[in-house]
């Protein structure tokens, strides 16, 4: 990545971290406005039954959703802290999970469910490279699945050692709609995407490996 | 819930420059029977902290003018037994390395479940009166280096982790 990029990726995320900062002081003082209303309530409920149920309720929604709020912007000051640091050692379960909570509206709106796979238990997968990099690959990979995937089927990307030692991320397409493999690979090697991931895997000195057998691929550091 | 006693018991302070926030979150912990004041900038922590020592403060980082790092600093440096849990909305793992290193109880991401909160308060609490017990025991028994370190217990732990 060239000098210049490299500055206006910091710049960029400089911005959005402050954002999103400021997006969580929002979300605590609406969190607790509503806690403080529960504590009242809890103390002295309403005097009609009907509409202490109505107002438990809408309070259960308001918690739900901003439980949801803070999740996606605490997932996402991590990602805009992204560009800090040209080189770190990230955490593949913490990394392809913040992606695929991040990115599942993308799938979402081509009725395509995205899910983090679980590695074998306790398997520490961790990788020394460009964060910026690394998850461009990770969304080069999910849009050319979604340019080939049809609606109604599933992407499971799950981080582990390939081969016992290298680590991996392996994207695996499922479901009762799927095409048939070859059509699968036709598609996805078609996309734009592809050629794109194809390009950032080699700057991050790693490669494409499919299964043609069943629908799955990884990408291999 | 806490009992009445405990309500006069624990001293709290609560730092963080979004007043609402803090006004809020302050009516929700002494409804848990834990008193709590509030602080809306570093500078007026630190002159709150002069004037009466809580037992247990939550800090925020981000503010403007004396940052929750600094404050930290200066208040662990002259009253070691203070503990503190930081409150912050930012997710920098640096800066939440620097705040343990600098003997921060706890480090806890905003906003948080009240709950959670208080369960930590409380324990941060009990951690505060063992290590000021013991440092009273020792100062009365004329063992002030013994005393010393009970003071200093919490950075002596915080250095060994490292």
């Amino acid at each position: 990545m060239n000098p210049e990029t490299e500055k206006t990726l910091t710049f960029f995320g400089k911005m959005t971290a402050n954002l999103t900062h400021e997006v969580k002081n929002v979300l605590a003082i609406i969190q607790e406005s509503a806690g403080l209303m529960e504590d009242i309530t809890a103390i002295c409920p309403l005097t009609e039954k009907k509409y202490q149920e109505k107002f438990n309720r809408s309070m259960a929604t308001i918690k739900q959703q901003l439980h949801r709020g803070i999740d996606l912007t605490t997932q996402f000051n991590r990602f805009a802290h992204t560009p800090d640091r040209a080189s770190a050692e990230l955490n593949l379960v913490d990394t392809v999970g913040q992606f695929c909570l991040l990115t599942e509206r993308f799938a979402r709106l081509k009725h395509i469910g995205l899910t983090a796979g679980e590695p074998p238990a306790n398997e520490r997968i961790r990788l020394t490279t460009n964060p910026v990099q690394f998850y461009m690959a990770l969304f080069f990979s999910l849009e050319s699945c979604l340019t080939a995937l049809p609606a109604d089927t599933e992407i499971r990307i799950t981080p582990q050692k390939k081969g016992g030692k290298s680590p991996a991320i392996e994207y695996a397409c499922t479901g009762d709609h799927l095409p048939p493999a070859e059509e699968f690979f036709q598609q996805l090697q078609a996309a734009d995407a592809w050629s794109e991931l194809r390009e950032m895997i080699g700057q991050l000195q790693g490669e494409v490996e499919c299964d043609t057998n069943d629908l799955r691929f990884w990408l291999i550091f | 819930m806490g009992s009445d006693k405990e309500k006069d018991k624990i001293k709290i302070l609560l730092v963080d420059d979004e007043q609402e926030f803090v006004n809020t979150l302050s009516e929700r912990i002494q409804m848990r029977e834990i008193g709590a004041n509030v602080a809306l900038n570093g500078e007026q922590a630190l002159e709150f902290v002069d004037n009466e020592v809580p037992d247990v403060m939550v800090l925020d980082l981000r503010m403007p003018g004396i940052d929750g790092i600094e404050v930290l600093r200066r208040v662990k440096k002259q009253y070691p037994n203070v503990q503190v849990i930081i409150l912050t909305g930012h997710g920098s793992e640096k800066d939440e390395e620097e705040a343990r290193r600098l003997g921060a109880f706890d480090y806890l991401q905003k906003p948080v479940e009240v709950d959670t909160l208080v369960t930590r308060i409380r324990k941060a609490y009990k951690q505060q009166i063992e290590s000021s017990f013991m440092a009273g025991t020792f100062a009365e028994a004329g063992e002030f280096d013994t005393a010393k370190k009970y003071m200093d217990k919490d950075k002596n732990k915080d250095k060994k982790k490292k």
